[in-house]
């Protein structure tokens, strides 16, 4: 199948690993799944130590129900993008713990306090299932697939955050003002989650054209902006005057875009962000840290008998 | 030889498992897989797949999960009161599906 072939076909889950599609399918696909897989292993990362640290015994399960999940996700997706066959599964997993691979912006930060979960697991995640939800419809099918698992679990997810922000934004006063500033903190890097505007965009058009992608970022920020500004303002959080947002006549939001730090997002795009690097490390450490269970499993040596196996219930 | 046949319906649907054939080699296994599962039904696609190939865990051998009440995973434990994305409302929808038919095995 030529390229042009591809474009005039393009449509929800149109290609298969059956079908035989030109390179540059190939690697754009590779490209945005791998991106995707990317980010569900380095937020799981920065979700985990609120296992231990969140307040209760219930916040407590559910991070560790989420953590599962978000690894899930990424295996998911190392599979969907493997098929492609531009890169192993292993070249991708050894591109992110070498500081190669690339992931979303929001992750690069440190993440240390509880009242910043919310920012994560509520906005974060609602931005990342507005688009999540499209891909559904894209046109790599075994990435469509991935999609269907991934909305299936993450609505927990959305509503776990929101159920904390509500919670953090009816307690103490002191925990409505740290819940604030975490807001604060947050909020522009949120706003960057889709990416720069459709003009500056260097994928997009191509990915579009070829059905990978079904939304582009100004629509998924607007839809976005959309079902969360009211939300953050239900719960008492107030938007902060900078970045400047409105929503003009048309009711359409307009963001004064050199407001936003477009620098320091490149700067994460290169995986360049000083504070982000120790992530990137932490991530290397754990994957070097866990070498000897690769190795016993692929040392084909298992001895036989033993327990029967347990399902993850 | 037998060869299970899973028939897919729609481009970009699931292969789902649909019955088998009794065939000597691949080919042969195609033929008789679309003239047996692809006539009746709608079919995009169909997969054959050796039966020997075929691996097999099941409740004897394990105990799967799922039986556990997890009440703290499921989007419905959370109790909101708020209207929700679109996406999250069809997650929570998918998920009571999903649990229902937990309750029911």
């Amino acid at each position: 199948m030529d390229i042009e072939e591809v474009k005039e076909r393009a449509g929800p889950r149109e290609f298969s690993p059956a079908d035989d599609l030109p390179e540059e399918y190939r690697k754009a696909a590779t490209r945005m799944i791998e991106f995707h897989a990317n980010s569900e292993i380095m937020g799981a990362y920065l979700e985990r130590p609120f296992i231990r640290q969140a307040p209760s015994i219930d916040r407590k399960l559910a991070f560790s129900a989420k953590v599962q999940d978000e690894i899930g996700h990424g295996q998911l997706l190392y599979r969907a993008a493997e098929t492609l066959g531009v890169k192993t599964r292993e070249e991708m997993l050894d591109d992110l713990a070498n500081g190669k691979g690339k992931f979303l912006n929001c992750f690069h930060y440190p993440m240390t306090e509880y009242v910043e979960t919310p920012m994560v697991a509520f906005f974060v995640d609602g931005a990342a299932m507005r688009r999540q939800a499209t891909l559904r419809r894209t046109s790599w099918e075994p990435y469509a697939h991935a999609m269907d698992k991934v909305c299936f679990e993450e609505g927990f997810h959305v509503k776990h955050g929101e159920d904390i922000l509500r919670t953090l934004m009816n307690g103490s006063r002191k925990e409505q003002q740290l819940t604030q500033e975490a807001f604060e903190e947050w909020w522009p890097r949120i706003i960057q989650f889709f990416g720069p505007t459709d003009d500056k965009s260097t994928h997009h058009d191509f990915a579009a054209s070829v059905g990978l992608k079904q939304k582009s970022n100004d629509e998924l920020r607007q839809a976005f902006l959309d079902q969360y500004v009211p939300k953050a303002r239900k719960y008492g959080l107030e938007i902060p005057d900078y970045p400047r947002i409105h929503k003009n006549d048309e009711g359409r939001w307009v963001v004064e875009e050199d407001d936003l730090d477009w620098d320091e997002f490149f700067t994460i795009a290169k995986n360049e962000y000083e504070p982000g690097v120790g992530q990137i490390d932490g991530r290397k450490h754990a994957q070097e840290a866990v070498q000897w269970v690769r190795d016993t499993i692929e040392a084909d040596n298992v001895p036989a008998g033993g327990q029967p196996p347990q399902a993850a219930d | 030889m037998i060869w299970e046949v899973f028939r897919q319906e729609e481009n970009g649907e699931y292969h789902t498992h649909c019955g088998n054939v009794h065939a000597p080699d691949r080919e042969m296994a195609k033929q008789f897989a679309a003239i047996q599962h692809g006539r009746r039904k709608p079919t995009n696609s169909l997969w054959v797949v050796p039966k020997e190939e075929v691996g097999e865990i099941d409740s004897d051998d394990v105990t799967f999960g799922g039986t556990t009440d997890k009440g703290y995973r499921w989007t419905m434990t959370y109790n909101l009161q708020t209207d929700q994305a679109e996406e999250v409302v069809e997650s929570e929808s998918e998920q009571e599906q999903a649990d229902k038919q937990r309750g029911e095995a």
